[in-house]
């Protein structure tokens, strides 16, 4: 349990939960339940077109459903989106940076729009370049980064003020190993401290290491949920990827 | 208020970081503003307001063409003759000169001879047609419209000046020997040629132009071609700041910039206030360049020197106005495009049309009654008639009320239609 977020609630629950884009042919998601523990690291795998990005986007208060519920902490957007704003993280998939800024002009920019300022914000700021590793080219601009490391500095940003839930979708995209392992070991440290992590993935190595929990969606719903372990255990199968293969079908989606 | 000044802090820091943007925001429209002053100096050279050039071929040396050269030069037409073995067709049909007039051999003595003939005739009816004198003008093809009747009617003029000194010379050689007819021997009261031809040449009736005035302020001393382009293609550059605008908001939506600030306790609204404090101040360094240019640098370029009113903080609320106008077109811009190329094509097209119709280019006076209907729905227009309230037609404040009115609300609705878009 997180210990700056005390509280009953669990840290994300949605009811009934349905989305249906204007010109889709069939809903994104039809009536999804999903509840997420405080404290969980939460994978959410599925095929492209599975509905992993919508439910992202309605779980963050970036898109509104069309029926049934959500809350996070506890509380509802419609009433307190300020609130749930202030105390959530959210890491696009897109290295969401301005290239012609500094890594530390980036996070002054984003921290100060969070509401931080002074002491707080210059703590925050050095703390989230110390996790990235990006100390020594804190001052240089974003657009003489590898790709390794603009996505280190777009996942601390997601931090800057120290989010109850950190909304990850697949962070770690198209970047070296030593990145992808040194972002792996930063995001098990927020879960060690408690921190509610909702990542989404296409590498299921990953979500097998990382995730404490996942749930397996397609068209919409959710068809496995559960620890890794238990997953495998109860489908027989040797791995995560031959469990969503036989889950999902092995024919491709975006076509 | 901290998070939209963060926002504005953001959005100047990566302007000043961006050269090519820079350039497209500062550069150009003082480019823009130099070439079209000089470009239009030239237009008034056409119209008769600067001195114009025309070529003359004199192939009769005598009195007609002599003083009909004085006449032209008397108006601001600066006469040169073909050198030798130059055509003056050709000088013509290259383009080298705009108008050549032709003055054929003889014309002076045929002019004579016709003048004295009928002043010798009195009240005696004369058969057959008079003998005029024939000039010759032609043209540039390219020469305009205006231009060629500028230019025909001064001839006229000049050629009927000429006629009339003719005349009236001629008229005291005529007195001057029926009176010796009447009475030989006795000094003449016209032996001064002089003295009558100036009475003929002398014009008793003047036009003078009165100083308009607007209530308290006179304002014939302050009319100046420079402050009637200046502002108005200051605004024209003005309105190209939409174009940076609408690339800010399209790349932060591509980029996903939009989803992270969309996903953080900031709104919408906010994020639109600071982007348009910081266009805002570009747009006001962006006039007080271009005034500072038509101040300073234009008397270097052989132009007049731009004429601020005499309390220049009147103009501010105008530019301020002007400014938040093209900043919320700029904002409406980039909420309804979906590429940087949709948002720059459909920006200048729109900016261009806007201009076009709101008397940037051609006065609204100038254009046919359809257009000037429409002239009234270009937020240009507004913007373009107060300044030229204000510095030309020297009025006041309360003067521009109505336009500054209209600016302020056609950026209140693309704000809002921006906003609405965002949040969705």
């Amino acid at each position: 349990m997180n210990p700056r977020d005390p509280g009953q609630d669990p840290a994300i629950q949605t009811a009934g939960l349905i989305k249906k884009y204007r010109l889709a042919d069939r809903p994104a998601l039809t009536g999804l339940d999903l509840t997420i523990g405080r404290g969980e690291f939460f994978g959410l795998l599925g095929p492209n077109g599975a509905g992993k990005t919508t439910i992202l986007s309605i779980l963050c208060g970036l898109r509104a459903p069309d029926g049934g519920t959500v809350r996070i902490l506890g509380m509802e957007y419609r009433r307190q989106q300020r609130r749930i704003q202030e105390r959530i993280g959210i890491v696009p998939q897109e290295i969401a940076l301005y290239d012609q800024l500094t890594a530390r002009e980036n996070l002054i920019i984003f921290g100060r729009l969070l509401g931080l300022g002074g002491g707080r914000l210059k703590e925050r700021t050095g703390y989230c370049l110390e996790i990235a590793q990006l100390h020594e080219r804190a001052d240089h601009r974003v657009a003489s980064f590898s790709g390794g490391m603009k996505r280190r500095l777009n996942l601390v940003i997601g931090l800057l003020n120290a989010p109850s839930i950190l909304f990850l979708d697949e962070p770690t995209v198209g970047i070296d190993t030593q990145s992808r392992h040194l972002i792996h070991r930063q995001l098990q440290g927020l879960h060690a401290q408690g921190t509610t992590l909702l990542y989404t993935t296409h590498y299921m190595e990953e979500a097998q290491e990382l995730c404490s929990t996942i749930a397996i969606l397609d068209e919409g719903r959710i068809l496995r949920q559960g620890p890794p372990a238990r997953l495998l255990q109860e489908s027989a199968c040797h791995s995560l990827e031959e469990l969503f293969l036989g889950l999902t079908g092995k024919q491709i989606r975006d076509i | 208020m901290q998070k939209i000044l963060s926002t504005t802090a953001k959005e100047l820091l990566l302007l000043v970081r961006d050269r090519a943007g820079l350039l497209v925001l500062f550069i150009m429209p003082a480019i823009l503003v130099i070439v079209i002053t000089l470009v239009q100096e030239n237009i008034l050279a056409l119209s008769g307001q600067r001195q114009t050039e025309v070529l003359l071929l004199d192939q009769d040396g005598g009195v007609f063409a002599s003083t009909l050269l004085s006449s032209l030069r008397q108006m601001k037409i600066s006469v040169h003759s073909p050198e030798q073995g130059e055509d003056l067709q050709r000088l013509i049909a290259d383009g080298r000169y705009q108008a050549g007039i032709i003055i054929p051999a003889g014309v002076s003595r045929r002019l004579q001879q016709e003048m004295a003939f009928r002043l010798a005739a009195g009240d005696h009816a004369i058969d057959g047609t008079l003998d005029t004198a024939s000039l010759s003008i032609l043209f540039d093809p390219g020469a305009m419209a205006g231009f060629r009747a500028g230019i025909l009617s001064r001839l006229q003029m000049a050629a009927r000046a000429a006629e009339i000194e003719m005349l009236a010379q001629e008229l005291g050689h005529s007195l001057q020997a029926r009176l010796g007819r009447l009475n030989p021997g006795a000094p003449s009261p016209l032996q001064a040629d002089d003295s009558l031809k100036q009475t003929f040449s002398h014009s008793f009736t003047t036009i003078t132009e009165q100083p308009t005035t607007t209530g308290t302020a006179t304002i014939s001393d302050i009319i100046n071609p420079v402050n009637q382009n200046v502002p108005a293609w200051a605004l024209f550059g003005m309105f190209f700041t939409a174009i940076p605008i609408a690339g800010t908001i399209l790349a932060e939506r591509r980029s996903g910039i939009a989803v992270r600030l969309a996903g953080i306790p900031v709104s919408p609204l906010q994020l639109l206030a600071g982007k348009i404090t910081a266009y805002l101040c570009v747009c006001l360094c962006q006039f007080l360049l271009i005034v500072l240019i038509g101040i300073v640098l234009f008397p270097h370029l052989g132009l007049q020197a731009f004429t601020l009113p005499e309390n220049p903080m009147v103009l501010l609320p105008l530019i301020c106005a002007c400014s938040l106008a093209a900043c919320g077109f700029g904002t409406f811009l980039g909420s309804v495009c979906h590429s940087y190329e949709q948002a720059s094509t459909l920006g200048s097209t729109m900016v261009v049309i806007a201009a076009a119709l709101g008397g940037v280019m051609v006065p609204v006076y100038a254009m046919p009654q359809m257009m000037q209907r429409l002239s009234i729905l270009s937020p240009l227009n507004w913007g373009v008639n107060a300044f030229l309230d204000l510095l030309v037609r020297g009025k006041d404040f309360l003067a521009i009320g109505h336009d500054l009115a209209r600016l302020l609300t056609f950026f209140a609705v693309m704000v809002i239609l921006s906003w609405k878009r965002s949040s969705r």
